[in-house]
């Protein structure tokens, strides 16, 4: 089957129409087998064509996934799907009937349930009040709970789920409370499974364990679509693939078939190299010093005497599941957090107990890990936001007086040298993607030259587009002779940017790898703490 | 963002009035008054050639304190001590001016700075309680107004109080220590001194770098501790500067007519209370604040005006400035709800 070339470039460079591939098994005719099936969904909002004809078809027992940048339309064509959004055009069709859903009430009804990201649990009850709550089962009125009990232990098995019943829901880890919200959705004879962004709260070890459970509800006939931007994720897990871009279905690909650069070339409209690893940098003297820094905690001390030193043309990164320590080790570098013991220099000035400013002047710039609640004011304009940090100095302040128009030439420069997509630099923050609000910020903190720059994860949640160009500015700001802290849950981007790598585990460095001698799996090792040890 | 700002904010208002005068009309017909008649009365009182002067004599003490409680606000605290910092200053300024063995002029020059001094210390009271303490500065401020306004009582009812009066006041203070009068009314030269704080508070807003930092700390407070701005010392700032604008309140209150502090006369009008709720409404932006109070005491005299002339109590002026804020509070919500497209 060839298509007509003209047909595939009205679609857009990159689009890629392949042959609709459910599972071997699943049916005969694509259309009358469906578990799911969208047709030509449009949706506008205002100024914006979310979603302009989209078709999505996902066969029974598929796993199914749905990527996309951020503003693709992929959120909006689930929440179509889920009833929370009526299409302005299109048909839906559940095991071949077609639906129009009001409410999500409806969407449960037939069959469909969601995960959301934030999940909608009450923490004091336990798994099974949490479970059948709204449905629970009935004895001569009153709620019978030795059957809610044998109903949710016996999902648990069937499903291997592994969780217990009656556990409080404030006790459980992540991971686990993510599989509550899968429970309740089996419980409610959920026959199609929609995660949206599931792995982001995950740790690794978590993300393995939720893949194995959905790969068991698949094996029960159960169809899972889980909505993500994780390339990786997507190979690991799914039998199909729809690539959406510009409201726009962009590729649907099977999985086996393809290859993480053809999805991501999908998704952005052009070829991206990923997982690039760049070449050593020159080293020179040390820049930020630290000995036997310690905060302490309640019981353990959260960091617990860490040396370390990060050299000027050096990328040092940081690495760990979270919560081991390194929220904590780089509050406390930077002035955010009180250090209970040992020293820290920046560039030979001891600033262990300086605060903010002063370490800002001795030499110190910091791309925190959260953008809207430290890096930034979002609802400020994108040119008050670049100009924190240098309002008091010339060119924007003259004689004890500040320049509008000296604000606005600065901004206009740095969007400028960042590639900020940006309106006006009097548009607020929160308008930008978050590629762009991290491009803001990582552009402020880069402009002021400083010796060190300390950044914790600076592609979360960006668009692989922009992840590209963030870390090469970041290596060119390495090779300027500038020293870089790099705090990363994503261990490719570790690899693949670190001069040096220390593992941290339970507030203390566990271990530290060269560059040579850094892959996944064995940073993965460390990280679990089946350590080689510290040597 | 002066574009989007006003293409936002001004039509909820816009909104705000007109329903707000389509509700308070209803509301008057259905009390057999002619709203046209009563609304004309209104305006007349405000801005009619007699209650001009009377609006902005009104408008002085209620844009004062409308800045007194802007300038905390527009780096996100709420001063809610703004009562007992106006009547310290009020007591002090009095107590100076009639203790002050100066000459006149030097004295009212005194007696306002002290005023200010006074205002200015109280309020850092309240700073230095969230800084050191950890008693968040809503608590604090509120807590430490009871103490100073029930100190200025006793001050008025007993050391300072004037003898052979009944009345809970002091002396009246000697002619030289008199705010000078403007024109043949109520109005004196407190109005020049709210407005050199409305410039200076627009232009440092607006045009220094101390300005630039009140703004991102107030929308963003975690954003301005991580770009380097020292929050308790600015908060402590902040309050003093509070303190002391509301101190100013107090002392142009007691070196204006009656000349004198009496036990009450600077709270009893609300002066505080409806500063904030005009700083709240314009966010604590220093033109908009000073609109806001201004068109709160207009509507104040304008009411008092239509009392006169109809037989509509002025009460009515209250209704429909609550009607304004509800409305603009509803209309705000709509506008933040529709981008989510729920429906």
């Amino acid at each position: 089957m060839t298509l007509p070339p003209s047909d595939d470039g009205a679609r857009g460079e990159g689009a890629r129409v392949a042959a609709k591939t459910p599972r071997p098994g699943a049916g005969t005719g694509a259309s009358a087998s469906a578990e799911v099936e969208m047709r030509g969904i449009v949706k506008h909002f205002p100024g914006v064509r979310a979603n302009d004809g989209i078709d999505l078809t996902v066969a029974p027992g598929e796993i199914h996934a749905l990527m996309g940048e951020n503003g693709a339309g992929k959120s909006t064509l689930m929440s179509i799907l889920y009833g929370m959004q009526r299409p302005d055009a299109g048909t839906i069709l559940i095991g071949g009937r077609e639906v129009s859903f009001t409410s999500p009430t409806q969407a449960i009804a037939a069959g469909l349930g969601m995960v959301h990201q934030g999940f909608k649990l009450f923490p004091s009850l336990s798994v099974t009040d949490n479970v059948v709550y709204g449905r629970e089962p009935r004895r001569r009125g009153l709620i019978d709970r030795a059957a809610a009990r044998r109903k949710v232990a016996e999902l648990s098995e069937r499903f291997g789920l592994g969780v217990d019943p009656g556990a409080p829901v404030a006790e459980l880890p992540v991971g686990v409370r993510q599989r509550v919200e899968i429970l309740k959705l089996l419980y409610r004879d959920a026959r199609v499974l929609i995660l949206d962004e599931p792995t982001a709260v995950l740790t690794p070890a978590e993300t393995g364990a939720l893949f194995d459970v959905l790969r068991g509800l698949a094996a029960h006939d159960r169809t899972v679509l889980i909505v993500t931007h994780k390339l990786r994720e997507v190979m690991a897990l799914s039998d199909n693939v729809t690539v959406l871009r510009d409201g726009r279905v962009a590729a649907r690909l099977r999985t086996a078939a393809t290859t993480p650069a053809e999805i991501a070339e999908a998704m952005t409209g052009r070829a991206i190299e990923l997982d690039r690893r760049y070449p050593a940098g020159a080293i020179g003297g040390p820049v930020l010093e630290v000995t036997g820094l310690t905060v302490r905690g309640e019981g353990r001390p959260l960091v617990d005497r860490v040396s370390c030193t990060v050299r000027a043309g050096e990328v040092v990164g940081i690495a760990g599941v979270a919560g081991n320590g390194q929220t904590e080790l780089i509050e406390a570098l930077v002035g955010l957090r009180p250090p209970d013991g040992g020293r820290v220099t920046v560039d030979g000035r001891d600033v262990t107990d300086a605060p903010v400013a002063a370490r800002r002047a001795a030499g110190l710039a910091y791309v925190p890990e959260d953008r809207a609640e430290v890096g930034s004011a979002p609802d400020a304009s994108i040119g008050d936001n670049l100009a924190m940090g240098f309002h008091r100095a010339e060119p924007l302040t003259v004689r004890g007086l500040l320049r509008p128009a000296a604000v606005r030439a600065h901004a206009r420069r740095l969007i400028g040298e960042f590639g900020v997509k940006a309106g006006d630099p009097a548009d607020p923050v929160s308008t930008l993607s978050g590629g762009n609000h991290q491009k803001v910020i990582l552009g402020r903190e880069m402009a002021h030259d400083a010796r060190l720059l300390v950044v914790e994860q600076p592609t979360r949640g960006v668009d692989i587009g922009s992840i590209q160009n963030i870390h090469a500015r970041l290596i060119g700001y390495r090779d300027a002779g500038h020293a870089i802290l790099l705090v990363s849950a994503e261990l490719s981007e570790i690899i693949g940017l670190s001069d040096r790598i220390l593992v941290m585990s339970e507030g203390r460095i566990a271990t530290e790898l060269d560059r040579g001698e850094a892959d996944e799996r064995r940073l993965g090792l460390a990280m679990a703490g089946a350590a080689e040890g510290p040597a | 963002m002066p574009r989007a700002i006003r293409g936002v904010l001004f039509s909820p208002i816009v909104f705000a009035l007109v329903t707000a005068l389509a509700i308070g009309a209803v509301m008057l017909a259905v009390t057999g008054a002619n709203p046209l008649t009563a609304y004309q009365a209104i305006v007349t009182g405000a801005l009619g050639a007699d209650g001009i002067g009377n609006s902005l004599t009104q408008a002085v003490p209620v844009t004062g304190m409308a800045l007194a409680l802007a300038i905390p606000l527009r780096a996100g605290l709420v001063n809610l001590g703004g009562d007992g910092q106006l009547v310290l200053g009020g007591i002090t300024a009095a107590a100076v001016g009639l203790a002050s063995p100066l000459p006149g002029p030097l004295t009212l020059v005194l007696a306002i700075l002290a005023g200010m001094a006074a205002g200015a210390l109280y309020a850092a009271l309240a700073a230095v309680c969230e800084n050191r303490f950890g008693v968040p500065l809503l608590v604090s401020s509120l807590l430490l107004s009871y103490p100073a306004m029930s100190a200025a009582s006793y001050l008025a009812r007993f050391p300072l109080k004037e003898e052979g009066s009944s009345l809970p006041q002091t002396r009246q203070l000697p002619d030289g220590v008199h705010l000078p009068s403007l024109g043949s009314g109520t109005l004196n030269a407190g109005l020049f001194l709210v407005a050199a704080v409305v410039i200076a508070y627009a232009v440092i807003d607006a045009r220094t770098p101390t300005g630039f930092e009140i703004r991102m700390t107030g929308r963003n407070a975690r954003f301005a501790t991580y770009a380097g701005v020292d929050r308790p010392r600015l908060t402590l700032r902040l309050m003093a500067v509070s303190g002391a604008v509301a101190g100013l309140v107090g002392s142009i209150g007691v070196l204006s007519f009656p000349y004198r502090f009496i036990d009450g006369a600077l709270i009893t009008p609300n002066y505080t209370w409806t500063g904030l709720l005009a700083a709240l409404l314009a966010g604590a932006a220093p033109l908009g604040t000073l609109a806001a109070a201004v068109f709160f005491a207009a509507m104040t005299t304008g009411g008092a005006g239509m009392e006169r002339v109809t037989e509509v109590p002025r009460e009515i002026t209250t209704v429909l400035q609550a009607l304004i804020i509800v409305f603009l509070a509803v209309r705000t919500g709509i506008f933040r709800r529709q981008p989510r497209g729920d429906s």
